[in-house]
């Protein structure tokens, strides 16, 4: 069980970055690597969450936000690619 | 077999412990990509596998063996489309913010 409070903790530290690059990126691309980060630390957390209460509900859960995470990156990576196209001076 | 288990998941934490500072530290958009998407990719699937020794050893059922494989093929196959969309995008905008500078 220690060796899960460790693997916590250590999950907890990494994500600071991820938020820092989400909250003041100086582009927008990074603000979407960071969001890209935070899903992947999120499913690690929901594998810890299954190990703990041995069910297998939250790997369910898990699935869902992989999902989730591949179509909002792709999506926002789009968005950036159309604007950027469309208004070559406007852009941020 | 705990023992491999808990070094899979040790080594899944540094990495992605590593691309957290990656993240923060390098200094362009492309290069930040780089660093957060193959050592997240690589982060996650080392701790699908650890899980998955741990469970083959407890013995908890069929349940779980079909369920992280289904996770694990998933991931394997959108993260790297991921990574490859947001290079797209970060090399799209730089050439757009370099043109409206001159």
């Amino acid at each position: 069980m220690s060796l899960l409070m460790i693997i916590v903790v250590l999950l907890g530290i990494s994500s600071l970055g991820g938020i820092y690059r989400l909250i003041l990126g100086p582009s927008m691309t990074d603000r979407v690597i960071g969001l890209d980060l935070l899903f992947a630390i999120a499913i690690i957390y929901c594998l810890i969450a299954a190990w703990i209460s041995e069910r297998t509900v939250y790997l369910d859960v898990a699935i869902g936000i992989a999902l989730t995470g591949f179509v909002a990156t792709l999506a926002w990576s789009n968005f950036i690619q159309l604007q950027s196209r469309r208004q070559p001076g406007s852009s941020s | 077999m705990t023992i491999i288990s808990g070094l899979l998941l040790m080594i899944s934490i540094i990495v992605m412990l590593i691309a957290s500072t990656g993240i923060l530290r390098l200094p362009n958009a492309l290069a930040r990509q780089h660093a957060a998407t193959k050592a997240a990719t690589l982060s996650v699937s080392l701790f699908i596998l650890g899980l998955l020794i741990q469970v083959l050893n407890a013995g908890w059922g069929s349940e779980w063996l079909l369920r992280l494989g289904a996770l694990l093929l998933i991931l394997l196959i959108t993260l790297p489309l991921a990574a490859h969309a947001l290079g797209r995008s970060a090399v799209i905008e730089k050439t757009t913010k370099k043109e409206k500078s001159l």
